[in-house]
């Protein structure tokens, strides 16, 4: 149908300044193709990610909410990324739980180097919410 | 083995008995407990320091006015009790004040516990309405029969967490039919036994009896199955939720009552989450219209994302909800999934840590990518 | 008190409300949005289950069609709704205002309090037969409503919220504009402006008011007389029930300091209660201490306290709502009690809480020879 193909997802993306948020500049640097849905936000370090910045995004509209960070032992200040995987399983377990569509949400750990690997991201993960369509909880007035 | 304190009375009256010794003999300088404090028999946790104010205590009493562990961590936030305290308190209760203390709200010094294997309380509508008093032999020919009594609190008919953790003395009643007439005071530690040293009764190696637990046990599991599947068929989705939270008024009364939400201004009352007129403008022109004042599912999965790890089932919450949302269910079974997820009891040991800050090099990769 | 006839304009607007009144408001309304002379409506709506009712301010037209005026219950008190919209800022949009005549006096009330921005807020009132306490709602929401419809109907208010029974401002125009539905002529009703901000809003949609609402007058004067009446027997009453400080402890003696009858409360407005703040938490000390001067306390302690601290806080701005006593877990009759302490309060200083926008809240206006019976002069 046309208007599924015109569906392009708004993802906010979170991006820890010294790795994914280098990374995603690196992918823009080599001209990498990727869809035009992410709405970067640069955060210092993944673990500045409060769960309630997910949710509010959600609640909000957005269609999905990528939070990006280094892997975990390279964290720009040791130990932020490995809080923030905790934060974000109990964080998808909640939404799992009250049948809210987790798969809206990823994690994923991208390093400075790794602007093909932003891409790669950007674009499974754009697919990935094109097929789950929009956030319906945008247009919802009883929130 | 463990060692039990036999003293020939009913149960209550047994710990009664135990307490005026204690205060007493100056073993501790008080006493908390549940009390009948006035004259149409409404009862709140009192802190007893006279022995002969004992004589209106009621510390079985199957009632939760608020979550002694609330209250524990109010009277121990400004400084742990500088004289020993007795507290009896519902095995819930215990464990809330245990996150508290791990959450430095609270201080374990100088307080000893005495706590049950717990029968459950009546919803605080029941105690409004007077209908306790008339419900209370009913109550307990349940408990002594290993039976879930009806017109409990929600939360405490599914509760599988209804024996104590940490207490330093234990009284068991699950399926005892003979409460009324023995009070049998197991002491789980060194501390137990040095307290009732000098009280009237028969010391005894005796451990508790796990069979009628176990059976108990399994009654409360279906129970509790059976009120999260309700739930879950209510809540599924985005448009359950919006259903379920309909009614909510945003009084946040539930943070108030809750033992683990102990913040002093509260994320969801500050600044932080309030809208602006541009605020309205932008939601408005993206919806339409928009529920005012805002942010009411935002106020219950926020409180979900703060609370869930910790939440003891104790059921406040629900109880005080001005509209009947079925909120201790919700968070009760959210908070057991995620605690599960982390292998995590909350208020189980005071050494474990909350898993939210700590973390381990390797794990959770289902959910990383 | 005869605050009422002060604030009646002379003449009104008779509308004609053939299709039910309900129709004929939301009509009014989309007519006000469709020519620009507001943007958006704050009005209740029903909740998606059903089962109970919220405030919503709409943009869009469309959806005020499922609008309700007028519901059966108070979920949450129409001055918080305002409030929460113009708190920090008058905003761009012109917003009409639909609410309950003690809904409107808060929003006036907060306004003096800064709490809330009037400017581009048109607030408009209605003749109100009571409110059903919420758990009664609640319990079958389809027979609630029906009740409700059939006590507006009679003018019957037995099924009310205890505090409405004895409501005697059910009419009181506080706002800029009332929607009067009695004592007018079958299938119509007067709307009324009190205000220069109504008459601008009238004058834009083209409606003359210029009728006479003698009839109108009439039947509030006659309702409010009986109110009154029957108020001052109930406090009489009331009185000696919890008159006394024995009375006073049995009534609050369950009492577990949730503090929902504060939160609900349009008047407290406090982010951070001083029941709450950190000058209420002691150290263990303390609190054994003061057991030990009486050989027992209630712990937490201060219930009382609370209950007398908030009357001294808000007495004076208590628009005798009763959303406190449909947010309490133990059933106090703590809006009864508060709404006649209010009274005296209010009383003292020959004030009505949200009767006039100018009128300054009692404590912050004096007179230099006043209350000479307080104070002891030589």
């Amino acid at each position: 149908m046309k208007k599924d193909e015109e569906f392009m997802p708004k993802i906010l993306a979170f991006l820890c300044n010294w790795c994914s948020y280098a990374g995603a500049d690196l992918a823009g640097t080599s001209r990498l193709k990727y869809p035009p849905s992410i709405l970067p936000i640069r955060v210092m370090c993944s673990s500045r990610v409060d769960p309630l910045f997910v949710i509010k995004a959600y609640l909000g509209g957005a269609d999905g909410v990528l939070v990006a960070g280094c892997h975990p032992g390279d964290c720009h200040y040791q130990k932020g990324n490995y809080y923030t995987r905790r934060r974000f399983a109990s964080l998808q377990k909640i939404f799992e739980d009250i049948g809210l569509e987790s798969e809206r949400f990823r994690l994923s750990w991208i390093s400075a180097s790794e602007g093909p690997r932003y891409a790669k991201v950007a674009t499974e993960f754009t697919e990935k919410i094109k097929k789950l369509g929009k956030n319906s909880v945008k247009n919802e007035i009883f929130l | 083995m463990t060692k039990a304190l036999k003293i020939n009375k009913s149960t209550e009256q047994g710990i009664l008995e135990l307490l005026k010794f204690l205060l007493e003999k100056g073993k501790v300088k008080g006493v908390f407990t549940l009390k009948k404090i006035s004259n149409d028999g409404a009862v709140a946790y009192s802190l007893i320091t006279k022995p002969d104010e004992l004589k209106d205590a009621v510390p079985l009493y199957p009632l939760m006015p608020t979550n002694a562990g609330k209250l524990l961590s109010r009277f121990t936030l400004k400084g742990s009790s500088n004289e020993p305290v007795a507290a009896v308190v519902k095995p819930c209760e215990l464990r809330a004040f245990i996150e508290l203390v791990k959450l430095e709200q609270g201080s374990l010094e100088n307080l000893f516990f005495i706590s049950s294997t717990c029968g459950g309380v009546y919803p605080l509508k029941m105690a409004a309405d007077g209908t306790i008093e008339k419900n209370l032999s009913k109550y307990w020919d349940a408990v002594k029969k290993g039976e879930i009594p009806t017109d409990l609190r929600s939360a405490c008919k599914g509760c599988e967490e209804f024996k104590p953790y940490t207490a330093d003395m234990t009284v068991d009643l699950i399926g005892k039919n003979d409460i009324d007439k023995q009070c049998m005071i197991f002491l789980n530690n060194k501390k137990g036994e040095e307290l009732t040293k000098g009280v009237k009764g028969e010391f005894l190696e005796k451990a508790i009896d796990k069979g009628k637990i176990d059976k108990f046990q399994i009654k409360r599991e279906s129970e509790k199955k059976k009120l999260f599947d309700e739930i879950e068929a209510k809540t599924k989705g985005m448009d359950g939720l919006i259903e379920i939270f309909g009614k909510c008024i945003g009084c946040h009364g539930c943070s108030n009552v809750c033992p683990i939400c102990y913040c002093k201004l509260c994320e969801f009352d500050s600044s932080d989450s309030e809208y602006k007129p541009s605020n309205y403008e932008i939601e408005l022109k993206k919806r339409g219209g928009l529920r005012v004042p805002p942010g009411t599912l935002y106020y219950q999965l926020g409180r979900l994302t703060h609370v869930t790890v910790s939440c003891v089932g104790c059921g406040a919450c629900e109880d005080v909800c001005p509209v009947d949302i079925p909120l201790s269910i919700i968070f009760k079974k959210v908070g057991e999934s995620v605690q599960k997820m982390f292998e995590y009891v909350p208020g189980r040991d005071i050494k474990e840590e909350i898993p939210l800050i700590t973390f381990e090099e390797e794990e959770f990769t289902e959910v990383e990518d | 008190m005869n605050e009422s006839k002060d604030n009646l304009k002379t003449k009104g607007a008779v509308i004609s409300a053939k299709s039910g009144t309900k129709e004929s408001i939301i009509g009014f309304l989309e007519k006000g949005m469709d020519k620009g002379v507001f943007d958006a409506v704050l009005i209740s709506m029903r909740v998606p289950a059903g089962d109970s009712f919220a405030y919503v301010l709409i943009k869009d037209e469309s959806i005020l069609k499922d609008a309700f005026p007028l519901p059966p219950v108070m979920s949450v008190q129409g001055a918080k709704a305002v409030s929460s919209v113009t708190r920090l800022g008058k905003g761009n949009m012109k917003i009409a205002a639909i609410m309950r005549p003690c809904e409107t006096r808060a929003t006036v009330e907060l306004s003096k309090l800064g709490q809330t921005d009037l400017e581009n807020i048109i607030l408009i009132s209605m003749d109100c037969p009571g409110v059903l306490p919420i758990s009664d709602f609640l319990s079958d929401p389809n027979k609630g409503m029906k009740l409700f419809d059939d006590a507006t109907k009679k003018l019957d208010d037995k099924i009310m919220r205890p505090v409405c029974q004895i409501c005697d401002k059910s009419s009181m125009v506080a706002g800029d504009l009332h929607i009067g539905t009695l004592g007018a002529k079958k299938d119509t009703f007067f709307i009324i402006s009190n205000s220069k901000k109504g008459n601008e809003l009238m004058e834009k949609l083209g409606i003359d008011l210029k009728e006479n609402i003698d009839s109108w007058q009439a039947k509030v004067k006659n309702i409010s007389e009986e109110k009154q009446n029957k108020r001052k027997k109930t406090h009489k009453d009331l009185k000696s029930e919890t008159g006394g400080l024995d009375n006073l402890l049995d009534t609050f003696s369950q009492c577990i300091n949730c503090h929902n009858c504060m939160r609900v409360c349009p008047i407290c407005y406090c982010r951070l209660c001083y029941f709450d703040s950190d000058k209420v938490k002691r150290p263990s000390e303390d609190y054994l201490q003061r057991a030990e001067s009486k050989g027992s306390i209630r712990f937490l302690p201060d219930t009382t306290l609370f209950q007398m601290g908030r009357m001294m806080h808000m007495s004076l701005s208590c628009v005798s709502c009763g959303a406190c006593e449909d947010a309490c877990p133990m059933s106090i009759p703590v809006a009864q009690i508060f709404s006649m302490i209010a009274d005296e309060t209010q009383g003292l200083f020959d004030y009505v809480s949200g009767r006039n926008l100018e009128e300054p809240l009692p404590l912050v206006a004096y007179k230099e020879e006043e209350l000479q019976e307080m104070e002891d002069a030589k």
